[in-house]
């Protein structure tokens, strides 16, 4: 386990920053305790914990720690970085551009399918398309994230059943790939 | 014999004084014989070797300069290593780690402000996007309306012809018209049997 370089938290933030606003600052911020949370490289992925758990977590073998803190991702074998469904409950608390979905749509989604129009209960103006969104449920439970297929804009012209959000993650990942989703 | 002996005597006799002579006549002609003839006799310039040639110093090879590539002004394309591999000389190997929060948040900030334009300009993007389909809809709009007009123009004048052409019976068709057909036709067909 180390630190990352300035390569890959500059690759690690911008990815962040996709589906966050200003609010990411908060993310490494020391708390009100004092704890300060920093991010850490096993293998390829990336992890989110308090720092006194990665002092800690030197005392074991490389090899033999699996996980420690929050996962919130991988970097792949060409550099860039991919977002887990782990990393929601972190990054959900400052998402930048927000859906809900009617609980109709919530089944549909939670099995892997993209968002329609017709099963969008609201979601934030002014939000271009391609841009990172995250997923509620009508009593704002986060279901996952994706990316705008269209921007609000052009998604009210939309008829019901267009693609208004592509799915990235969800939490039916949980079940769905129970067996791979932890596996380095 | 005796001239031979003479010419001895004289010989030593004149030898004497031609050795004198000779002596003060060759003095010249050594003198300036001796820059020619002296020469090999001096002793030669002896090298002064410092260090011998086993010299720890001397033993070693002399390092031989090395270009750059730079000085050697050869075409990019041609050389050995490809342009994009080299590494820059003289730089340390290995990561440099982000740890201190401070610099975590100044690639934060960086980070932030080129989202922020980013989305900035996709925004505009959008906003322009969409006034040139507005304006493009609304054309389209203007030219149905128009055409339609046209249309209805058209119309118009044909209904003011027939009107024109039917202005005498116009009541009387009208009212024919909403009695019924029925009455109107078997009239016709008794004219044209009787």
């Amino acid at each position: 386990m180390r630190q990352l370089t300035e390569e890959e938290t500059k690759t690690l933030f911008s990815k962040l920053a996709h589906y966050t606003g200003r609010s990411l600052n908060s993310l490494i911020a020391p708390t009100d305790g004092g704890q300060q949370m920093v991010f850490r490289l096993q293998g390829s992925r990336v992890y989110y914990m308090p720092l006194a758990l990665a002092n800690l977590a030197t005392s074991i073998p490389r090899d033999n720690l699996l996980s420690a803190g929050t996962q919130m991702g991988k970097f792949t074998k060409t550099g860039k970085f991919r977002l887990n469904l782990t990393c929601l409950d972190v990054v959900a608390p400052h998402a930048r551009y927000k859906l809900w979905i009617k609980p109709n749509g919530e089944m549909p989604f939670l099995y892997g399918g993209n968002v329609v129009k017709a099963h969008v209960g609201r979601w934030s103006e002014d939000c271009p398309e391609h841009s990172g969104v995250i997923v509620y449920s009508q009593d704002d439970t986060p279901l996952g994230f994706g990316v705008s297929a269209r921007s609000t804009q052009e998604a009210k012209k939309l008829d019901p059943t267009g693609i208004v959000l592509f799915r990235q993650a969800d939490v039916g990942e949980y079940l769905r790939e129970e067996d791979t989703l932890f596996t380095t | 014999m005796a001239p031979t002996k003479g010419s001895s005597k004289g010989a030593s006799s004149g030898g004497s004084h031609k050795g004198s002579k000779t002596s003060n006549f060759s003095s010249d002609s050594r003198v300036s014989k001796s820059s020619k003839k002296n020469a090999p006799k001096r002793p030669p310039p002896k090298e002064v070797k410092s260090k011998a040639r086993t010299a720890p110093e001397n033993l070693q090879k002399k390092k031989k300069r090395k270009y750059t590539e730079a000085e050697l002004n050869l075409p990019k394309l041609n050389s050995i290593t490809p342009v994009g591999v080299v590494k820059p000389k003289g730089k340390k190997k290995g990561k440099t780690f982000v740890d201190d929060s401070e610099g975590m948040m100044t690639i934060l900030a960086m980070v932030n402000a080129e989202k922020e334009g980013q989305i900035e300009s996709k925004m505009m993007k959008a906003r322009q996007l969409e006034e040139i389909r507005e304006a493009r809809k609304k054309e389209m709009e203007a030219r149905v309306a128009e055409k339609k007009g046209k249309l209805e123009a058209v119309k118009d004048s044909i209904r003011n012809k027939k009107k024109g052409k039917g202005a005498s019976d116009e009541s009387s068709s009208a009212v024919s018209k909403s009695s019924g057909s029925k009455f109107s036709k078997p009239k016709r067909k008794s004219v044209s049997f009787a």
